[in-house]
């Protein structure tokens, strides 16, 4: 059974193989140099170290325990390893840096248990065809449950909700995934939404996903119910680095309905179907350390729409780009060892709707409705306003913007017993913001929100509005309040007070709740 | 006694008039809150869609965006139904184009009232229900008639033929009928969307609706046709015996809310600008001069010729 080699190789590789296998349990890097305490485990260490630059060949890669996962899924993870062996100066660090590469591939997928058991050995040499730099990797890997059914609750942006899902991994053996998922809560009145994602080309930094959605969602800002019935196509990819894009189509049937006794006039107006064709682009890099409590690094995140231009068709035309760069640095205290826990981070949120013409804009283009523009304040955004608090308003109702732009900047200080490892930080804030609607100067004073502006119109519309943002100081709210940072979201309690609004927002003096994932 | 008082704090809660939700604030947290905001600069402009501050009500209707700026009659009978009686009762008000949506009741029409400048409420629309109480307190003195001595068994039986009989008409000839298709989709499936998908469902579920309004007045399993059309040719006829050579029905001085009920349906049916393209309905009505004439006459007096 023991490799009797007679020619080739040094002593340290001929005992190494005579204990025939090597069993490296391949887990988080952290992890992994603890494991492996025994002695036996460490002499093996020792041993692969020594003889990093070994010339070894790869005879065969054997998989075990991936029972509902085809081969064609994973050939194109583990034939380059076995054609890469064959190269002159194919050492076993080689080896081994490419067997890790493959079994972190392997963990990303999401269908496998992450503790991937991998065995080296030598072939039999009974068999001719082996030569004596010949190894076989073996790897064993215990599939997840193809089924995964949950029920719970959740709380969002300022939303409490509760849910049921069901996820099927591994639907055709090629780490294809399909989620189903219905869900009620104190805003949305119900949502049921299915996405069915698979990657392509054996590669977990590329998928390909298409959903469906049909939900309902009660938005007391401004007096209405928005029921949404729609699809899309996404393709997510990641670089090396960890930035995600995502290129995605979305069409999807709105209703503007429901509304409230006292709903405004603009609201009514605007009340009804709509659908909206768009086609997006996403980019985000996040190189933050904590993203609920971050303490250093800095978050980028773009997205870019277009609807209803040229080919996309459905009733609503514009482009639709928003940018959100957050970042903190960490301040260290003379006199104090290691991490104080004390950070200074600041937030930056911008976005601006441009009207389009439709399609290829014989009639001019359509100024922008009530669900298309942006809405901006509230407990986890510019924080001291309510939900929608900032920007026109009409009666009760907040009808949004074309122009925003909003930052902040805030400190964190532990708590004084708890240290800076706690998840609670005490916080001061300042944060402001601008949303600012564009307004059709040419209009008359009867039945308008039919009519449509010329590109000119358009131009001096967004201008006027751009420069609007300016007048005088944003509207700004500033105060103090306990953070904790749960893994899941984060909590905020503040209190604080309006410095500058305009007339009409809806500022709000005193203590203030955020529930969360996103903070400014 | 705890559950009443989170109830009161709940209920409270939903736009509290100041902007703190907060129950009792004490004295001095007071005083600090009240030197806030230290800026208040003015309200935000409204965006280009806003209809803005109006002067006059509005009426929401199914009408085109041309039709509306000039003030034209509604194609659908109950919107056209309260905007005669509106003009009857000469109230000042607007039409704008809209959807059942945007409705109280969730079916148009309805009114708003004039907005006040800088007013932070909204006006609180008036259902079409409630629409002949508003005719008579803001329209002028002797413009409609209020039929007040009329005995109302006679005027339920004839409202029921309008109700029913010449309805379960209108809903199979525009709704239901294959030759109306265009029309349907032109009156009120286009105005929806631009997209094919939502245009196809709205229309097959307007359908199903008028299906369903037919089969539910008729109390049958099915749909007869020839039944349908023979029932509005008898109202048609009914309505023609009660007017008699009378100008307005049942006698009154002024023409009132029925006769702008019966106006709704003989407009939309003899106007050449409808575009039916089957002319079965109308060639009942035909057979009827003295409600043509009456159509006429109301015309006239709502939408004078200039």
């Amino acid at each position: 059974m023991a490799g009797n080699v007679s020619s080739g190789g040094d002593d340290a590789f001929e005992s190494l193989l005579k204990k025939e296998t090597a069993s490296v349990e391949q887990r988080a890097a952290a992890e992994r140099a603890q494991a492996h305490d025994t002695q036996s485990d460490q002499r093996m260490m020792e041993m692969l170290s020594h003889n990093q630059t070994l010339p070894v060949t790869l005879s065969s890669v054997q998989i075990h325990g991936a029972k509902h996962t085809r081969r064609s899924f994973l050939d194109p993870l583990f034939q380059p390893l076995v054609e890469d062996s064959r190269n002159a100066n194919y050492t076993l660090s080689d080896m081994l840096d490419q067997v890790g590469g493959a079994v972190e591939k392997l963990q990303r997928f999401d269908i496998f248990h992450p503790q991937i058991v991998f065995h080296l050995s030598r072939p039999s040499h009974l068999d001719p065809s082996s030569s004596p730099t010949d190894l076989d990797v073996s790897l064993r890997v215990r599939e997840k449950s193809r089924l995964l059914l949950k029920t719970g609750t959740d709380l969002g942006n300022t939303e409490g909700s509760a849910y049921g899902s069901m996820l099927l991994r591994n639907v055709f053996g090629g780490a294809e995934s399909l989620s189903l998922s219905a869900s009620t809560g104190t805003r949305t009145r119900s949502a049921y939404s299915a996405e069915f994602g698979t990657p392509i080309g054996s590669n977990p930094n590329l998928r390909l996903s298409i959903d469906g959605l049909a939900s309902s969602t009660h938005k007391p800002w401004a007096s209405h119910e928005e029921v949404l019935k729609g699809g899309g196509l996404k393709l997510n990819w990641a670089s090396a680095s960890g930035d995600r894009f995502q290129l995605g189509y979305g069409g999807m049937w709105r209703q503007l309905t429901g509304l409230a006794p006292g709903a405004s006039p603009t609201v009514r107006g605007d009340a009804g179907d709509s659908v909206k064709s768009a086609i997006s682009y996403l980019f985000q890099r996040d190189r933050r350390d904590n993203p609920m409590l971050p303490q250093s690094g800095y978050m980028i995140k773009t997205v870019t729409e277009i609807a209803g231009w040229g080919l996309l068709g459905g009733d609503v035309g514009f482009s639709k780009s928003e940018i959100e760069v957050s970042g903190a640095v960490p301040v260290s205290i003379p006199g104090l060892r290691g991490p104080s826990g004390v950070s200074v981070g600041g937030g930056f949120r911008a976005g601006l709707l441009y009207p389009l013409p439709l399609s290829y804009g014989m009639g001019g283009a359509a100024p922008s409705r009530l669900n298309d523009r942006f809405t901006l304040g509230g407990p986890t955004d510019v924080r001291g306003f309510s939900l929608g608090g900032l920007g026109p308003r009409d009666g009760a109702d907040a009808l949004g913007g074309d122009v925003f732009a909003a930052g902040s900047v805030n400190m964190l200080i532990p708590l004084p017993r708890a240290g800076p490892d706690s998840p609670f930080r005490l916080q001061l804030f300042a944060n402001g913001g601008r949303l600012v609607a564009m307004r059709n100067k040419t209009k008359s004073n009867d039945t308008a929100s039919g009519q449509l502006m010329g590109a000119g119109t358009v131009w001096d519309g967004m201008v006027s509005a751009t420069k609007d943002m300016g007048t005088g100081l944003p509207s700004i709210a500033a105060g103090f309040g306990l953070v904790y940072a749960h893994p899941v979201a984060r909590f905020e309690l503040n209190f604080s007070l309006p410095l500058a609004t305009r007339l009409g927002e809806e500022s709000r003096k005193g203590l203030q709740v955020g529930v969360g994932i996103n903070f400014l | 006694m705890m559950a009443s008082v989170t109830q009161d704090a709940t209920s409270s809660r939903p736009r509290p008039p100041g902007p703190s939700g907060w129950f009792t604030i004490p004295a001095p947290l007071a005083r600090l809150f009240k030197k806030f905001p230290l800026l208040t600069y003015p309200p935000n402009e409204l965006p280009a869609r806003s209809p803005g501050t109006t002067h006059v009500a509005t009426l929401y209707v199914f009408i085109s965006d041309k039709d509306a700026l000039e003030g034209l009659p509604s194609y659908n009978p109950s919107c056209l139904r309260w905007q005669t009686y509106l003009r009857l009762a000469g109230v000042a008000f607007l039409v704008l184009p809209s959807s059942n949506h945007a409705s109280p009741t969730g079916a148009l029409p309805f009114l708003l009232p004039p907005t006040r400048p800088n007013d932070p409420k909204s006006p609180l629309p008036i259902p079409s229900s409630k629409l002949e109480q508003y005719g008579i307190d803001h329209g002028l003195d002797n413009g409609i008639s209020k039929l007040p001595e009329l005995s109302s068994a006679r005027l339920e039986a004839y409202e029921s033929l309008l109700d029913h009989r010449i309805r379960n008409a209108w809903l199979y000839h525009l709704y239901l009928c294959p030759s109306h298709s265009a029309l349907l989709v032109r009156l009120y499936v286009a105005p929806v969307s631009k997209s094919q998908a939502v245009r196809t469902t709205v229309l097959y579920q307007l359908r199903r609706a008028a299906e369903s309004e037919i089969l539910k007045s008729t109390g049958r399993l099915v749909i007869d046709p020839e039944a349908i059309y023979n029932g509005a040719r008898e109202a048609f006829g009914a309505l023609e015996a009660e007017l008699g050579n009378k100008p307005w029905f049942f006698g009154s001085s002024q023409p009132g809310l029925f006769d702008a009920t019966v106006f709704s349906y003989t407009h939309l049916l003899s106007d050449k600008g409808s575009g039916w393209e089957d002319l079965r309905l109308t060639h009942i009505l035909d057979e009827f001069p003295g409600l043509n004439m009456h159509t006429l006459r109301i015309s006239q007096k709502c939408w004078p010729p200039s």
